[in-house]
Formats: structure tokens, C-alpha cells, sequence
């Protein structure tokens, strides 16, 4: 781009910051952000993963230049920890189906609500609930699913059962735990999609003659689907990475990925082991995280 | 006018139901929390401020609670100048490098939080630079989970920002610098608070990132409520629990106030 006449103004962007401190450049701006990531994000991030091809020696953590696949090669050949890595995409796998039937309805809902004030309430119930703290969230669950919590001494109540339902401390509790945990971010997801349906699709559909639930499934739904494969990404990698649901939830009897690794590391002191696992974790997550992230790309027509 | 697009009855249920799953643990910790009795039961033994009382003067709850606040607000700061530095970068550079530089800020949020403390502790550890549980070592963990809340949130309020409007100053004889502080800051200053008001929220509900990083006998609010909830159901810390939600729902509102919640949220 030439820089004389008029063109000037499209150059701009690096000029006013930069001349302001004299000679600033504008990537100094971004410079103290990128030290502190470096520092204390990568370079940790980068010894967790070398770490995890040391041989585990119990109470000891130094980093040595012995790698071995020990560690992994431990993971996928005892049942126990191979099977918690498949009951982690299980339970993700179910969560994100969940997640996705109840929470479509409502980003349909939201999308479709033009009244300012009823739309900005619900985004702001939806965010207020995404974003409380999830300790908070679970106590509430707790004392709804628990032995003697609301629904069983309810029921019990009622004379409908004489022994408590099983809610809770097994894998049926930390499922529920962590669909009220995703919901939001499923919801949040598949909003805009939906926004961008323009409404004459879906009325030409109808006045063709399709049922409201045939326009639906051959029309909006196709149209969605980059919204929906987004959110189900999103919601299983924020479902395998939990600890604080299935500690709480499923009572330390649900083994998943995240509850292994602070058992290895806080019970057993078994450092290169805790961190090999947390790597399989970490790439699980990254796999799905990148798919979500093309899905977005996708989503949005190429802007990102 | 039609006011709503027709919504199934179908549909519009589910939505109910959905809304009622967000929303019934909050109302249970509310409504245990003020209950009369030693555990919330049904059918529920009426009303009462003692629990909160309780709480205002209980050592453990009060004062996580009041850790969980100073830890919020010192990452939020430093996370708010990190990330505002930064997104005026990225949102102004039209380099290669922005665009990588943006998703690699981001991947914090990505990265399983348990996974992130570790390698935070073991970082700590086998550097034994001092941080391993201090309370200095707890905050780098929750600026690098609230910097990114910050930098979506400020670059996306500078999207659609008219640059010649700072130009229009500097022509009319304004120095760059006042130029900037008197127009861009003004300008953005409504998405940096939005920025800060997430991070703040993120932080003070943080309990994945610091369950290897916390200093003992000094834990966040999360923390202390998850170590009470694996003995029992105490009231106190539904108490703690009904400040906590009035702390995030006040601040959820006063940020749509400031910017669009469906740009930040690309929802």
C-alpha cells in the first residue's frame, strides 16, 4: 500500500499509539502480555509435557533429560486407566447430547425473541448462570440429588418410594452436574447460528406446505449444524476437563482423566505419571478444541 | 406488529425446563441459606437470617471470602492493563502475527484448567523460584485464566472504532498522546470495564486452575466450599454462596449495561 495523498488514512492503524510515545512501536504494546504467557504459560506447559516422558519416581520431580514412554505405555495398557480415558469421552459424548437437546430449544427461543428487554434478560440469566462459580452450582445440586436432599425426601414424602434413588456419588450424577455446568455454553453457541437463519427460509418452507416440524428438521436444522457441532465440541472438551463435578458428583467413585491426575500427584506423589496424564488429557481436549474452533471458522463464514 | 416469531409449544417447554435446570441450584443455595432449620429439607422449615449471620462472622467463609475478593481484584488489575496493552495491538496490527498471537492468547481458556495448575506447580517446583503455593504463585494462575476474558472483551468493543476520529484530534493540534487518552480511551473505556468485570468474575469463581496452587490454610471461597462439601451440606457456605451469586449477577448486569454481550460472546 502507498503511503502518499489520501491513502494515508488506511495506514494508520500502527501511527497514532506508536507516535504518541515517540518511536514506540506498536507490537511493544503486546510485548509485557507475551512475556508473562511465555514465562508462565508456555514454558510450563512445555515442562509438564517433557516432564511426562521421565521415568516416575515416587516424591522426586526434576526434570531429567531421560525420556522413556514408560508413563504412556502404563496409561493404555492397565485397564484401569485406559478405561478411565474411555469413560471420559463416554460421559463427554453424552453430556454434549444432552447438552444439545435441552439447550437448542432455548437459543432457538432466544434468538427468536425481538423484544429488547425479555431477549437481554434471558442472555443475562444464561451468562449470570454460566459464569457463577460451579462449587456454588453443585451445592444446589447436591442438596436436590442427594440421599436425603429435596427430590428423594420428596418422593419419600409423598409415599411414592420407600428407599432413596440412586441420584448421586455415580456416574448418572455427574452427568446431570455437568449438563447444568455446559448448558450455558451450548446455548451461547448456537444463538448466533440461529440469528443468522433468515426467518423467509423457514416461512417458504411452510407456505410450500411443510409442517412447522418438517420446515424445522429439512430447514432450520441442516442450517444449524455448524452452530451445533461448535457447541457439542465445546461442551465435551469443558466435560472432560472437570474435576470439580465429578469429585463432587460422583463422590471420587466416577474415575475420569481430571480426578487420576490429582490422585497421582496429591496422594501418590507421583509426578511424571500425574503429568503424562494430564497430557492425554490436555491433547484430547486440543483435538476437540481444534475441530470446534474450524466448526467456529466455518460458523462465521471465515471471520474469526 | 407480531411482537415473537412463532415458537413450537414444543420447543418453548424445553426452553422452560432448560431455563428451570440453570436456574434451581441457584434458587436452592439461596433458599438454603436463609432457611430456619440445620439442613434445607422438604418440606422446608420456613425462614431465617441466621445462617447469613453465621457467615458474616464465620472464620472460614468470611474470610475465603474476603481472600477470594483481594485475589479477584489484584489479577483482575494486573490482567486488565496486560490485556488492554495487548488488544489495542491486536486490534490495530494488521500483521500475521496478530492473528497467532490472538489464539495463542486464548488457549488458557482452552486448556483444562487441573492441567494448567499443574503445570504451573511442577513449573514452581522444579524451578524452585519461591511461587510453589505463595500467594504470588496463585495470582499468575488466575491473571493467565482472566487476561483472555480481557482481551476478547476490549477487542471487541474496538471493533467498528473509528480511527480518524483521533485523527480528526491530532489534525485539530492535539499530541498523540493526548489525542489517544481524550478520544480512543474514552471511547473504549465501557469494553475495558466489561474486560475487568469478567475477569473479576472468573477469578473469584476460579476452582480448577487453583487446586494445586493454593496456599494452605489461606483458600478462595471455591475452595473452602468444596472442602465443606465433602462432610456436609453446611448452611454457612449456602450463605457465603447467596453473596457470591449477588456479587456475579450485579456484575453480569452492569456489563451489558457497558457493551454488546452478543459480541463478546460471538452468541
Amino acid at each position: 500500500m502507498s503511503v502518499t495523498g489520501g491513502r494515508i488514512a488506511l495506514r494508520r492503524p500502527a501511527f497514532s499509539v506508536a507516535e504518541a510515545f515517540g518511536g514506540f512501536r506498536l507490537w511493544w504494546l503486546v510485548l509485557p502480555a507475551f512475556l508473562f504467557f511465555l514465562a508462565f504459560f508456555l514454558v510450563p506447559l512445555v515442562s509438564l509435557l517433557a516432564i511426562s516422558f521421565n521415568k516416575t519416581v515416587p516424591g522426586v520431580v526434576t526434570l531429567t533429560t531421560a525420556f522413556t514412554l514408560d508413563n504412556f505405555e502404563r496409561i493404555f495398557t492397565r485397564s484401569i486407566y485406559y478405561s478411565s480415558i474411555l469413560r471420559s469421552i463416554g460421559i463427554g459424548i453424552v453430556v454434549a447430547a444432552i447438552a444439545l437437546i435441552l439447550g437448542y430449544p432455548l437459543a432457538y427461543l432466544i434468538a427468536k425473541t425481538e423484544h429488547p428487554g425479555r431477549n437481554t434478560l434471558l442472555m443475562i440469566l444464561v451468562l449470570s448462570s454460566m459464569q457463577l462459580d460451579m462449587v456454588i452450582r453443585m451445592y444446589g445440586l447436591m442438596v436436590l440429588m442427594g440421599d436425603t436432599g429435596l427430590i428423594n425426601s420428596a418422593l419419600i414424602w409423598a409415599g411414592l418410594i420407600h428407599e432413596p434413588l440412586p441420584l448421586m456419588y455415580n456416574t448418572f450424577g455427574v452427568v446431570v452436574g455437568l449438563v447444568q455446568v455446559t448448558l450455558p455454553f451450548m446455548v451461547l453457541s448456537l444463538i448466533g447460528i440461529i440469528r443468522a437463519i433468515h426467518p423467509s427460509l423457514e416461512e417458504a418452507a411452510r407456505s410450500l406446505g411443510a409442517s412447522r416440524a418438517e420446515a424445522f428438521r429439512k430447514v432450520v436444522l441442516p442450517l444449524s449444524m455448524p452452530g451445533i457441532l461448535a457447541g457439542s465440541l465445546l461442551v465435551f472438551a469443558l466435560s472432560i476437563s472437570s474435576y470439580v463435578v465429578p469429585a463432587l458428583m460422583g463422590g471420587w467413585k466416577v474415575m475420569v482423566l481430571p480426578i487420576h491426575i490429582y490422585q497421582q500427584i496429591a496422594e501418590s506423589g507421583r509426578w511424571q505419571f500425574g503429568a503424562a496424564v494430564a497430557a492425554v488429557l490436555f491433547v484430547t481436549s486440543l483435538i476437540a478444541v481444534f475441530v470446534y474452533h474450524r466448526a467456529a471458522v466455518w460458523t462465521s463464514g471465515g471471520r474469526t | 406488529m407480531r411482537d415473537e416469531a412463532p415458537v413450537s409449544p414444543v420447543f418453548k417447554a424445553v426452553a422452560m425446563l432448560t431455563l428451570v435446570l440453570l436456574l434451581l441450584p441457584v434458587v436452592i443455595v439461596v433458599l438454603a441459606g436463609l432457611n430456619a432449620g440445620e439442613y434445607l429439607t422438604f418440606p422446608p422449615k420456613g425462614l431465617s437470617l441466621r445462617w447469613v449471620t453465621a457467615f458474616l462472622g464465620s472464620a472460614t467463609f468470611m474470610s475465603a471470602y474476603i481472600y477470594s475478593f483481594v485475589l479477584a481484584l489484584v489479577s483482575t488489575l494486573i490482567s486488565t492493563v496486560l490485556g488492554t496493552l495487548a488488544s489495542l495491538y491486536l486490534s490495530r496490527s494488521r500483521s500475521g502475527a496478530a492473528a497467532a498471537l490472538r489464539g495463542f492468547f486464548m488457549l488458557p481458556v482452552v486448556l483444562p484448567g487441573v492441567v494448567l495448575g499443574l503445570a504451573l506447580y511442577i513449573f514452581y517446583v522444579t524451578t524452585d523460584i519461591g511461587l510453589a503455593r505463595t500467594f504470588a504463585g496463585l495470582l499468575i494462575g488466575h491473571v493467565l485464566v482472566t487476561c483472555p476474558f480481557v482481551i476478547a472483551t476490549v477487542t471487541a468493543s474496538m471493533v467498528g472504532f473509528d480511527l480518524s476520529l483521533e485523527e480528526a484530534a491530532r489534525s485539530l493540534g492535539a499530541s498523540p498522546w493526548t489525542a489517544f487518552r481524550k478520544i480512543t480511551l474514552r471511547l473504549i473505556a465501557p469494553g475495558i470495564s466489561a474486560g475487568a468485570i469478567f475477569a473479576f468474575i472468573v477469578s473469584f469463581g476460579q476452582f480448577e486452575t487453583t487446586l494445586f496452587l493454593t496456599v494452605p490454610n489461606h483458600e478462595p471461597l471455591p475452595m473452602a466450599m468444596y472442602i465443606s462439601l465433602r462432610y456436609k451440606f453446611e448452611p454457612t457456605a449456602a450463605a457465603a454462596g447467596i453473596f457470591a451469586i449477588a456479587l456475579v449477577a450485579l456484575s453480569t448486569v452492569v456489563s451489558s449495561r457497558l457493551v454488546s454481550l452478543r459480541r463478546v460472546f460471538r452468541a
